[in-house]
């Protein structure tokens, strides 16, 4: 049983943590660890959306919308948010963006700021689960496949009623031609 | 009002005695209890006057609730997920109001000195007397507890008190300040001039709005053997710790300079701000109820008197 | 190699990794806290007596247990009247492990104890006397301050 710290606040994540972090395992230990959360943070905020174990990916990802939130929080003049953004991000061009690009962008969001995508595995390949990592409102076009067979959108509404319409028309034809069949034949 | 308070103070107790029976009974219950303080929460809304009122409970304190955090701890649940339960943590609040309401809680910090009287079936008046120094804090909910410390005739004492107990009587805050440190378990390890106090120690006033003093005291600790590698502690209260070479370089190797900067684990180890204001914002309108409540009965038993003397 | 790691590993497991528990078990050093000849002597030689029995059937020592204690060469009885382990709420905890020593019979040897005692201690030795038997009453009797 313990208290709560309540030296810090915080803002509440937008999406559901794991109640423990992982490892991350490496030769290094917990500084190694660190490490590869910095590479693949830096990495993130650089390329908006890249593609990596999942384990990796989602542990990465509470750190990203930890750094974001934070960076909205407390703004650039802040001493302590400066040493935390250096401490993650480690090519100071990113800092720059952090402050000027995306805290603008998700200043507003009341919804997470990454999205976390399950990838299909490599084969033949490593076995390990893939990932796709991005910061949401991208310039990249989306890599969601919506379902092309989903009732609900039009085009698929208006096939399947122009479908009804022939069919209909055939019945028709084939009702006449019975009906012309019985007249001759009488 | 006080009707109402003390009936929701008695469900408040029948639900803590349930809690494990039945889970559908609880939630009933629980809705019961919730309309009752809906109808109690308009009161202190209606002037700031109430304010004025409520400060000696919270010393200098704003009108922002999530202050309160510091004063009381305890309020804020366990941040381990798995022991998080929301109606739990509600009924749990509910009592702990309760209890609040029938013996008065002061605000003290790690480093106040209290006197806490117990009823004591083991003492020859029934009733206990323990003062000492705060050296820890620790738990949640009903189970918040906090460690006192003394040295009575050269022999360390502590004794560990659950902070609702109901068999406390009453705690007295002889001086409220605070220290360097979170804990100040490295008193044990210390002279005893510093964790020596007198049980007949009058308590110290500090005037209303003054913002709670921080004893920048540095203790000197004794020579090893210790009961903790204090040198790897990060020690402010503590004034040069000296150990051997080898000690040193192991304490530097056990250094962690990264966990200042990890994010998520300041996450896990806290309750996000959102949640802080749901709780305190509950909390905050009823310790105002209490204070009105209780100068109400001030007022009554004053204006009874005479009639019966009449 | 495989020999050196063992041997590392021995070595490496002289060092105590878990929290002590300071429980009375057998061979662990008291502070005799009355004023007892042979308590006092041996307490300034800097031998302080050492814990041989337990009088329970758990072989650990609890608050109020008698132990039997070696002592300046000699075997005495003696009752833990202070801890150093966590207690249990409201009952003190102590900064060293606190014993009177007293006689078959249960009167203490010294007349006076000089710490202060816990008054849990009243209702458990007043469970443990008997008639016939032991009579702690006297050991409560010459305490002088009670916590």
């Amino acid at each position: 049983m313990n208290q709560a710290n309540v030296t810090h606040l915080v803002s509440k994540l937008k999406f559901n943590i794991r109640p423990t972090p992982r490892r991350l395992k490496n030769k290094d230990g917990p500084p190694g660890r660190v490490l590869k959360i910095q590479k693949t943070l830096t990495a993130l905020f650089e390329y908006e959306r890249i593609e990596l174990f999942y384990n990796r990916a989602d542990e990465v990802r509470g750190y990203a919308e930890r750094l974001i939130s934070e960076a909205i929080r407390r703004g650039p003049e802040d001493h302590e948010m400066m040493d935390l953004a250096n401490f993650w991000i480690i090519r100071k061009e990113f800092v720059h963006k952090l402050f000027k690009v995306y805290v603008p962008r998700y200043q507003d969001y009341s919804i997470a700021y990454t999205k976390l995508h399950k990838a299909p595995r490599l084969y033949p390949g490593i076995y390990y689960k893939r990932a796709v990592l991005e910061l949401r409102g991208n310039p990249y076009p989306s890599i969601e496949q919506r379902n092309a067979h989903s009732n609900v959108l039009l085009h698929n509404l208006l096939l399947s009623e122009a479908r009804k319409e022939y069919r209909m028309e055939k019945y028709k034809e084939i009702a006449e031609s019975m009906n012309e069949r019985e007249v001759t034949s009488q | 009002m006080h009707g109402a308070l003390k009936m929701s103070a008695a469900v408040g107790r029948v639900l803590s005695q349930q809690m494990r029976q039945s889970l559908k009974v609880l939630k009933s219950l629980a809705g019961k209890k919730n309309r009752c303080f809906s109808a109690s929460v308009p009161i202190p809304k209606e002037g700031s006057v109430s304010n004025n009122e409520q400060k000696s409970v919270n010393r200098g304190k704003s009108a922002d609730p999530l202050e309160c955090r510091f004063m009381y701890p305890e309020f804020l649940p366990d941040p381990k997920p798995e022991y998080r339960n929301s109606l739990r943590e509600k009924l749990e609040r509910a009592d702990m109001m309760a209890r609040r309401s029938k013996i008065d809680i002061p605000e003290f910090y790690v480093g106040s000195i209290l006197a806490v009287t117990v009823s004591d079936p083991h003492a020859p008046g029934k009733s206990n007397r323990f003062v000492g120094i705060c050296i820890k804090r620790s738990g949640c909910g009903l189970r918040a507890n906090f460690i006192l410390r003394n040295v009575v005739d050269n022999q360390g004492v502590e004794v560990l008190y659950e902070l609702y107990d109901p068999t406390i009587q009453k705690i007295d805050c002889l001086r409220l300040e605070k220290r360097l440190d979170n804990e100040l378990l490295y008193l044990r390890d210390a002279p005893e001039e510093y964790s020596t106090f007198s049980f007949d120690m009058e308590p110290e006033i500090i005037p209303e709005g003054t913002p709670v003093p921080v004893n920048d005291l540095k203790v000197t600790l004794k020579p090893q053997p210790w009961l903790e590698k204090w040198e790897r502690k990060d020690l402010k209260g503590v004034r040069d710790i000296v150990v051997n070479q080898k000690r040193e370089m192991k304490a530097k190797a056990a250094l962690k300079p990264w966990e200042k900067y990890d994010l998520m684990k300041i996450y896990r180890e806290t309750i996000p701000e959102e949640e802080q204001k749901e709780i305190f914002a509950e909390v905050y309108s009823d310790l105002h109820n209490l204070e009105i409540t209780r100068q109400k009965m001030k007022r009554q038993r004053t204006f009874i008197r005479p009639k019966k003397s009449g | 190699m495989a020999l050196r790691n063992t041997m590392m590993n021995f070595s490496s497991r002289a060092i105590h990794t878990s929290a002590i528990c300071n429980q009375i078990i057998k061979l662990t050093r008291l502070r005799v806290v009355d004023n007892s000849d042979i308590g006092k002597q041996a307490m300034v030689e800097g031998k302080p007596p050492k814990c041989i029995h337990i009088y329970n059937k758990i072989g650990v020592g609890y608050i109020g247990d008698k132990v039997l204690v070696a002592i300046k060469g000699e075997k005495k009885k003696g009752i833990l009247v202070g801890l150093k382990q966590n207690q249990k709420t409201k009952v003190p905890k102590f900064d060293s492990n606190n014993i009177v020593l007293i006689d078959d019979s249960g009167t203490p040897l010294g007349t006076r104890i000089h710490v202060p005692i816990p008054h849990i201690l009243r209702t458990i030795l007043k469970n443990k006397t008997h008639a016939k038997g032991a009579d702690y009453t006297k050991l409560i009797a010459i305490a002088t301050r009670f916590v």
